[in-house]
């Protein structure tokens, strides 16, 4: 048996070992190598028709430019959006199985129930958005348009269906994706002589829909109801590494598979008026484009809106930090489809959305409708508790009054009351930003306590010095208490009033001091004079100068434990500082204090301050409290707490020692700080360039300044003298940029500020003639003039010989010398060869080449550009860029998208660019599919799918004369393109859309979209005889051609005098007297102005291809039974052949 | 509905130019109320009212609705057509007033614009023909505007009150811009000049020329001042005279300055010498805020960059004219484009003052009018 199972050794008859035996056996025969085939027999070789090498080569040129494609700039980001797999197919065909298995392949999780698109993690570089797409021809459009790849499942059992086919060719007039064919049901085939046939009917077939060669995967069976694990995985390999091509409608226009969607709604709204408008906010992957505020996108099925507010969240499915390993560990296989309710705990801008499990059902909208009366229970102060903790600002720069100021000025408040609001800091955060009450009391707690605990970490010290401190003074006065207390609520509403401002304050300008927090970190206090950072320095230096004021001279160290404590109080207000905020409510709280403190009795207080902050001094000097302290001590004592503090306080807190100690500005005699300062100056320029352009807009702000009008007796108003802002809104509109402050060009050193700037003036390094020249001295200096023989040195023979021993003396002498000598070769080297290269290669480089070249810099520019930049500064400058996760808010949507929400179906949002978003009259070339059976007729309402967008139009079909004239058409050609004109939606030149009657109908036609705005013209037959009225009306038309049925062209001359309307004319033939004359005449048609979105997701669940809209005239008739009139005379009649009846002969 | 963008809102008649210039090519309709609502005149001037003719004029479709007293300005823009086109322009303002704005448009019309406009081509106020020639045309080049058709002749003089002059402005289409990068004003190299004398003596424009050199020549020698004195139809309604003068540097960057008389019967005679001088020291105060855009094209460069494809593009500009700032406000309203501003001091160098850096993304915009064959 062994012997027979033992294979026989076959030979090599290929591959390099037989190559190498067949060598040596050709040698071993005397008969040398094949390579030399060419050697050994040259003529065989040799050229034997020049016209046919041309063609040869000609040909092979041709197919090298084939393969050029325009180069484009790889806007591609670095981090890509996850790619969206579409698995399409017929029903039953296993497209959720599919799905369930690749989920199951990637992330070892097994989804019950997918809903909407799930996105996992598939790799180190690579994620996947995977989405179902069923058979409703309104899915298939909308998916086909943000499609990366397709899964196209096939019934092999059954064959191609056709749905498949209409998908294709939806893909084809939106850009291509790229197509996947997989056949399922495979083992349902017994023989599998069948099944090999079978497969290479459907592949051949897929093939000339697709591409010839197009990949078809082959899925031979069911086990335990899944697909075999190795296919599978095989599969998800093959997706892996797939690489795409760019799509143009998708690369030049955002757009978002929104893979979750909240209403904001307020709940009173809707309760009033269940039908409300709704305001919802999408989440989603942004790809495509940048995306920017405020723009506009499109919801195909809903309709258009304008973002009302973006913003970007945390990955909620991140690729994997580090790319070290091979494989993913299983913690970042990350799987993410909160429509499914996979996605675990979902941090959002003013809320955290905790996944309960299965029961957490998305349509009955428990998250925020929960939060909003959680919110509302929780509120417990009254409008009048928060009256009395909100603050206004009369002046820009004065601290906002507060309900106690007004108190003071004779309005009756309990002040006990107040205090008590004052503790309570939330409060007052929302009555203040009215925009915050929104946001849930939950959050609202967890933001304090992370506000919290940012304080802890950023003075963790300070606080615990004052835990302690407040622990000690309990027996103390109560009013030093209140101060202590209030301190500590300064901290935490200083901290807590940070996200609020966050949200009013420009984002853009904390982002700019955050930039330049590294720089605050050594610089002094004095650097932001802008920032409100500053201002609470400021302040609190005003508070402890203000102490000091009241002090009794002799206690000058209390004034110092003044500044300590001023001190600490900006440190307490640092975190505010370093995010660069303008806090205007710091500085107040400072001078609150301040005024609170010098409201005490100035002993009291002093005595009490020294010694609490002497315990605090203490504390890391591990000095006891009640040592009586020296300046010595003090200064000590100073640099310990410098140490507790950073480095940029260091400073701030030196300039205030140094200020109060001398009084006078000696600090400002230190050069380093003055260039600190010049170097801070121009630091801040920038961001107040930038404040000053987009910081203050001047949008219309009539309402406004209507209101502070003054009324006078409720009849008349005061008519203020305009304010300057207006009187600039009036002034001349000029580009001109006048010289308000001209310089004296007769001076010297006027003159001299601008010599650079001409080629007469000093020149830089690398671009210095002089410089550049010697340096090609050097190079080029020695050169032999071929045609006389002469060889020309750079410098005169000896004297070179005689540097050249110098040189070599030198060299032995100093290494430096000759490692610069080195450099100077190999330098010399260099510009040999690039001067070589530019010689040589100049050839080479082509047009194609230069150009593909520049794009590739661009493309690295746009990259390098805003990389150092965090994202919060570079979504300003170029929006919101592919790959983030954004949630978008949206208002104003129908009601009837959140009511009849189906997670099945896709929610896109495109984004239109500029005037896409206009309606005009669109021109466009069609053609009817080949497999619709009817032609189409002007002025059937039919849906076009075009751009982003569906909609139901009135076209208008015409064809091109030869003279540009368009001709309208009654009906389409049967095979042949024509021009259609309709009332839509502006879309760039080139897109390529689809029409079909209804949504639940086939396609009909498919080719490019021209645009243009002309008159359409029909002709309109008239006879000969009467054709005109009067000898006016010939007049007008004098010249104009004419012609008979038979083709005999003429025109007409003159009116005649009689009878009336009569004319003459000229013909090219003699005209039989039967002949009836036409005269073609042209009249403009109006295209009517009908525009209709397919509004589909509006509909309920369920119904939502059941979307109908205007009916054509014929449907309208077969409904009502309403039969045509037909006109009698066009009627067919039987034809009863008249008996001939010859005349008799004579 | 689509129909209904989102119009902005504006008040007063100030910038009413670069309002509708980016209202029409946004696609967003704006509503300018309160022009000149509390003076004595209120309402639209007629320049401006024949500015507004003017974009009727070279747009399709166009909603133009203005109340009763002219205080009030509706526009709803349309698709820009362009065409061969003829305009009076008024002559309260310069024919740069009306051309500046057809620079911005011009380039995205459906048919190529060919068009004669006529009035003031030289007055005290708007940036005057020959500068706008000079400076904005090669500007334009650098974001791949160019070809045979490009140019702008200005065929008569007309100086205000009378007007008279005549200029035609042909531009190509385009359907995407080139992004610029352009930070390196580099040196001047030379420095070219234009003085005009119409319906006055010859010699006034020799005697300009002298006077300017005298102050030009301490920086660079290669100064040439062309002089052009038109007679006959061709020299408006007006007497006048006045001096252009352009710089040029190594890397192409145009720098300008201009002066021109006083119109007939308006303020004291002007020295043509004092004109000259004076000229050449503002074309020095120019070069000192240097950049690679002059003053008054600054915006234009601006919105150039803005209206590019999806590409970072740089600038560097001298210190930004108000003009300019609202410019900026109004792209960032029109197009929510916020220009990245970064301030760049002068340093050792002898090069004038501080210069600003303006880097921006495109936001990808082409041209819809355009037709595919």
């Amino acid at each position: 048996m062994e012997a027979k199972d033992q294979k026989k050794h076959r030979k090599k008859n290929s591959g390099p070992k037989a190559a190498k035996k067949k060598k040596r056996h050709l040698q071993d025969l005397q008969l040398g190598d094949e390579e030399d085939a060419r050697k050994r027999n040259p003529k065989a070789f040799a050229v034997q028709s020049a016209v046919r090498m041309a063609r040869s080569f000609h040909r092979t040129q041709d197919l090298k430019t084939k393969k050029h494609h325009i180069p484009v700039v790889d806007r591609t980001p670095l981090e890509p959006p996850p790619i969206v797999v579409v698995v399409m197919g017929p029903p039953k065909v296993g497209k959720s199985t599919l799905i369930q298995c690749l989920i199951r392949n990637f992330t070892r999780q097994k989804l019950t129930e997918i809903r909407g698109p799930v996105t996992i993690v598939s790799g180190k570089k690579r994620r996947l958005t995977i989405i179902e797409c069923g058979c409703d021809i309104n899915m298939m459009i909308d998916l086909a348009k943000v499609a990366d790849l397709v899964l196209m499942l096939i019934d092999a059992s059954f064959g191609f269906e056709m749905e498949t086919f209409e998908f294709l060719n939806i893909c084809q007039v939106h850009g291509f994706p790229k197509i996947m064919g997989v056949l399922t049901h495979l083992d349902s085939f017994k023989h599998n002589k069948q099944l090999k046939k079978t497969k290479k009917r459907l592949k051949h077939r897929f093939w000339t829909e697709v591409y010839p060669g197009a990949k078809l995967f082959y899925l031979s069976g069911m086990v335990h109801g899944e697909y075999q694990n190795q296919e599978i995985h095989n599969l998800g390999r093959f997706i892996t590494v797939m690489k795409f091509r760019p799509l143009t409608w998708q690369t030049s226009h955002p757009y978002i598979l929104a893979d979750r969607m909240e209403d904001l709604t307020n709940p009173e709204d809707i309760r009033t008026n269940i039908k409300c408008d709704r305001k919802v906010s999408l989440y989603g992957y942004l790809r495509g484009a940048h995306l920017k505020n405020k723009s506009q996108i499109h919801m195909p099925g809903v309709g258009d809106f304008a973002v009302s507010d973006i913003s970007f969240l945390p990955d909620p499915c991140a690729l994997p930090e580090q790319q070290k390993k091979r494989c993913l560990n299983e913690k970042e296989k990350l799987v993410y489809a909160p429509l499914s309710g996979v996605g675990g705990v979902l941090y959002d801008k003013d809320a955290v959305y905790v996944d309960l499990g299965g029961s957490h059902g998305f349509q009955d909208e428990v998250g925020p409708t929960h939060e909003l009366v959680q919110s509302l229970i929780s509120t417990h102060s009254t409008i009048d508790a928060k009256m009395a903790s909100s603050r206004v600002t009369l002046f820009s720069d004065s601290k906002p009054l507060g309900s106690e100021d007004i108190d003071n000025q004779g309005l009756m408040m309990p002040k006990e009351e107040k205090q008590m609001d004052l503790n309570t800091g939330r409060m007052r955060r929302k009555a203040i930003f009215g925009d915050e009450d929104e946001s849930g009391d939950s959050d609202d707690e967890e933001e304090d306590e992370m506000s919290e605990d940012d304080g802890l970490e950023n003075g963790s010290s300070d606080e615990e010095a004052e835990e302690e401190e407040n622990a000690e003074m309990t027996d103390q006065y109560m009013a030093v208490k209140g101060i202590k207390r209030r301190k500590l609520e300064l901290e935490e509403d200083s901290e807590m009033d940070l996200p609020a401002f966050a949200d009013s304050d420009d984002d853009l300008e904390r982002s700019s001091a955050e930039e330049g927090e590294a720089e605050e970190a050594d610089e002094s206090s004095e650097e932001e004079d802008c920032t409100a950072g500053e201002k609470g320095i400021s302040g609190s230096k005003a508070a402890g100068e203000g102490s000091k004021a009241g002090l009794s001279p002799a206690n000058c160290q209390s004034d110092r434990v003044n500044l300590e404590k001023s001190l600490l109080m900006k440190k307490a207000a640092l975190p505010t500082f370093d995010s660069g905020h303008c806090t205007a409510e710091e500085v107040f709280a400072s001078e609150d204090e301040s005024e609170e403190s010098s409201s005490l009795s100035a002993e009291e207080e002093d005595s009490e301050n020294e010694e609490a902050i002497r315990k605090k001094l203490s504390k890391p000097s591990q000095v006891s409290s009640g040592q009586k302290l020296g300046p010595q001590n003090f200064i000590d004592e100073t640099s310990d707490i410098e140490n507790l503090l950073k480095e940029e306080e260091d400073y701030k807190e030196e300039n205030n020692d140094s200020k109060e100690t001398s009084g006078a500005l000696k600090w400002k005699e230190d050069l380093s700080r003055k260039a600190a300062e010049a170097f801070l100056r121009q630091q801040q320029a920038a961001p107040n360039l930038r404040k000053l352009i987009y910081g203050t807009v001047t949008e219309d702000n009539e309402e406004e300044d209507d209101d502070t009008r003054e009324e006078l007796g409720g009849l008349f108003r005061v008519n203020q003298p305009d304010r300057e802002c207006k009187h600039k809104a009036d002034s001349l509109d000029c580009s001109r940029f006048l010289v308000e402050a001209p310089h004296d060009w007769d001076l010297e050193e006027v003159m001299n500020s601008i010599r650079d700037c001409f080629v007469t003036g000093k020149w830089e390094e690398d671009k210095d003639a002089a410089k550049v020249l010697a340096e090609d001295e050097e190079l080029y200096g020695d050169f032999e003039d071929l045609e006389t023989g002469d060889v020309h040195k750079g410098k005169s023979g000896p004297n070179t010989q005689n540097e050249d021993i110098e040189k070599e003396v030198k060299e032995e002498i100093d290494p430096d010398e000759e490692e610069s000598a080195k450099k100077k070769h190999l330098d010399k080297k260099r510009k040999l060869k690039e001067m070589f290269d530019a010689e040589y290669d100049e050839g080479e480089s082509t047009y194609f080449d230069d150009l593909k070249g520049e794009m590739q810099k661009q493309a690295q520019l746009n990259r390098a550009e805003f990389e150092d930049q965090d994202d919060e500064a570079r979504v300003q400058y170029e929006g919101f860029r592919p790959g983030m996760y954004v949630r978008v808010e949206i208002e104003n949507v129908p009601c009837e998208f959140v009511q009849n929400f189906d997670p099945h179906y896709p929610i896109i949002l495109g984004g239109l660019g500029n005037s896409e978003g206009n309606v005009g009259y669109v021109q466009m070339r069609l053609k009817k599919h080949r497999w619709y059976k009817k032609i189409l007729k002007s002025r059937d309402p039919i849906i076009f799918s075009v751009g982003w967008r569906r909609f139901q139009t009135i076209p208008l079909y015409y064809i091109e004369d030869h003279n540009g004239r368009q001709r309208l058409l009654k009906y389409t050609p049967q095979h042949m393109h024509c021009g259609a004109a309709f009332w839509g939606p502006i879309t760039p030149q080139g897109t390529g859309f689809l029409a079909i009657q209804s949504v639940s109908g086939i396609m009909l036609k498919i080719t490019q979209l021209i645009q243009s705005k002309f008159p359409f013209a029909f002709n309109l037959p008239t006879s000969f005889s009467g054709m005109f009225n009067s000898a006016l009306e010939v007049a007008k038309f004098e010249g104009a051609v004419i012609r008979t049925v038979s083709g005999i062209r003429g025109q007409i001359k003159k009116a005649l005098r009689a009878p009336e309307g009569a004319f003459r004319a000229s013909f090219e033939d003699k005209l039989l007297m039967s002949d009836i004359v036409f005269m073609r005449t042209w009249y403009p048609v109006s295209i009517p102005a009908f525009y209709n979105p397919v509004t589909s997701l509006l509909k309920p669940v369920g119904e939502k291809d059941t979307w109908s809209g205007m009916r054509t005239t014929g449907q309208l008739r077969l409904a009502h039974g309403v039969r045509l009139k037909a006109n009698k005379d066009s009627l067919y009649k039987v034809l009863v052949a008249q008996s001939l009846t010859l005349s008799p002969k004579l | 509905m689509a129909t209904q963008a989102h119009s902005l809102s504006y008040a007063g008649c100030n910038f009413l130019r670069q309002r509708l210039v980016l209202s029409t090519l946004s696609g967003r309709p704006v509503k300018i109320r309160k022009i000149r609502a509390r003076e004595d005149n209120p309402g639209l001037r007629d320049f401006e009212a024949s500015f507004i003719r003017l974009l009727d004029k070279i747009t399709n479709g166009s909603r133009i609705e203005i109340n009763q007293t002219g205080t009030t300005l509706y526009y709803q823009p349309g698709l820009l057509y362009g065409g061969s086109v003829e305009h009076d322009c008024s002559v309260l303002r310069g024919i740069g007033y009306y051309l500046e704005s057809l620079l911005c448009l011009a380039p995205f019309v459906k048919h190529p614009l060919k068009i004669v406009l006529r009035g003031v081509t030289n007055d005290q106020v708007d940036p005057s023909v020959d500068v706008l020639k000079a400076t904005a045309l090669p500007l334009l080049k650098q974001f791949g505007i160019d070809g045979e058709s490009f140019e702008l002749k200005i065929v008569r003089r007309g100086m205000p009150p009378g007007g008279g002059g005549e200029v035609v402005f042909s531009c190509p289409v385009r359907k995407v811009l080139k992004p610029i990068q352009l930070t390196d004003p580099g040196k001047i190299k030379r420095i070219r000049g234009m003085a005009y004398s119409v319906r006055v003596s010859p010699q006034m424009a020799n005697r300009i020329v002298d006077s300017a050199r005298s102050i030009l020549n301490k920086f660079i020698p290669d100064i040439y001042i062309y002089t052009d004195h038109m007679k006959g139809v061709n020299s408006g309604k007006s007497p006048g005279f006045g001096l252009s003068l352009v710089a040029e540097t190594t890397s192409g960057t145009f720098l300008s300055a201009e002066l021109a008389s006083n119109p007939q019967g308006q303020g004291a005679a002007v020295l043509p010498e004092d004109l000259g001088r004076n000229c050449a020291r503002l074309l020095l105060e120019e070069i000192y805020r240097g950049g690679c855009v002059d003053s008054t094209n600054q915006s234009l460069a601006l919105l150039l960059m803005t209206l590019g494809q999806q590409d970072v593009s740089k600038v560097l500009l001298g210190p930004l004219s108000p003009y300019t700032i609202e410019f900026l406000r109004h792209l960032k309203s029109f197009f929510q484009i916020m220009f990245k501003i970064e301030t760049k001091p002068c340093g050792e160098e002898l090069k004038g003052g501080d210069k600003v850096l303006m880097t921006c993304v495109g936001i990808g915009f082409s041209n819809l009018s355009k037709t595919l064959k």
